[in-house]
């Protein structure tokens, strides 16, 4: 049965069908959300919730487009405004922070780490640190680069969801892929200098 | 190969997407250059970490959770709308009808002829009653 069929027999009441749905597609929207979000419960929870709108929206799916690129949309949106109310809260955590002297800025490895990446993969430290300079990046260019290394979408099926033309995703991923690796590079040589300084 | 041109095709060297002549040229750029050899150690890392997150299952039952989501907010709908036909409608109508009923009062007193009363004359209205004969009186005559 195609999503088409499926969504007629769910908007003429058969509610059920919606189930098949969410089967074919929950891999697919928990790795966005992850992206996103990087805790496991966290996109769970979103992941629910970006099916239950669009159960609730499913009479609005117009079928111009896939109905994974709609489902796309939402879950993108999904996550950005959870993204967007917790930023409102880390604020606030960030200054409480501040205060007691928890802040951490350097990244979690020494210098000869970054020699043997084999050896420091899976450190949940080294992972919020990647983590970290992913969010920082303005919220297009990591949306772009989440749907590219996340769900290893096309440009065409990017530039669909995030409503753009194709030049301006791969605009959009150069970018995003320069900021991260300046971001992270620029963090990993001044933590080496501060530990040749300390040595 | 210079640092520049490197850094540009790191990312295609990652994914295996390079001319051979350029694979090697880049590779041997990467022996050699410390710099360059750090950034791509870090990108290799942050490749990992988001294939270990995109490798993360999603919970099994989550369609279970998605269809009791549903049925609790449709129930929630069901019960908004039965709440409005157990309780709201009956008191409803409760209030037209006595609102019905005061209007219907209120109209009736401006349709009665309200100067009646200032039209008894003066000798009439100071009658009293108390002291008229009594109708048997006249009956027996």
């Amino acid at each position: 049965m195609t999503d088409n069929e499926l969504i007629k027999l769910i908007l003429q009441g058969d509610r059920n069908k919606f189930a098949i749905i969410v089967e074919k597609y929950k891999q697919l929207v928990f790795r966005t959300c992850m992206g996103f979000v990087h805790d496991k419960d966290d996109a769970d929870d979103l992941t629910q919730e970006v099916f239950i709108q669009a159960y609730q929206s499913l009479s609005k799916f117009k079928k111009e487009s896939a109905f994974s690129t709609w489902l796309y949309r939402i879950a993108v949106n999904a996550s950005l405004n959870k993204i967007r109310k917790e930023s409102g809260r880390s604020f606030l955590q960030r200054i409480e922070s501040m205060f007691s002297g928890e802040i951490k800025n350097d990244p979690p490895f020494s210098s000869s780490d970054l020699d043997n990446p084999e050896n420091i993969f899976i450190r949940q430290e080294h992972s919020q640190w990647i983590q970290k300079a992913l969010d920082s990046l303005p919220e297009n260019q990591r949306t772009a680069i989440i749907l590219s290394k996340y769900d290893d979408l096309p440009q065409k099926e990017i530039a669909e969801i995030m409503d753009i033309n194709e030049g301006a995703v791969e605009a959009l991923l150069q970018r995003a892929k320069k900021n991260l690796r300046e971001k992270l590079s620029g963090d990993g040589q001044r933590k080496s200098k501060k530990q040749r300084r300390k040595n | 190969m210079n640092c520049q041109l490197c850094q540009k095709n790191l990312d295609a060297y990652q994914e295996g997407r390079l001319p051979s002549d350029t694979m090697t040229q880049v590779e041997s750029h990467l022996e050699t250059c410390d710099s360059c050899k750090r950034i791509y150690n870090i990108q290799l890392l942050a490749n990992r970490v988001m294939n270990s997150e995109k490798e993360t299952v999603v919970n099994p039952f989550l369609a279970t959770r998605v269809m009791a989501g549903i049925e609790t907010l449709e129930n929630a709908g069901y019960e908004k709308e039965s709440f409005n036909v157990r309780i709201l409608r009956p008191a409803l109508i409760t209030i037209s009808l006595a609102a019905a009923v005061f209007f219907g009062i209120v109209l009736g007193n401006l349709s009665r002829p309200a100067g009646n009363l200032n039209q008894i004359p003066v000798e009439l209205a100071l009658i009293n009653d108390a002291s008229l004969e009594s109708v048997n009186i006249l009956l027996n005559e």
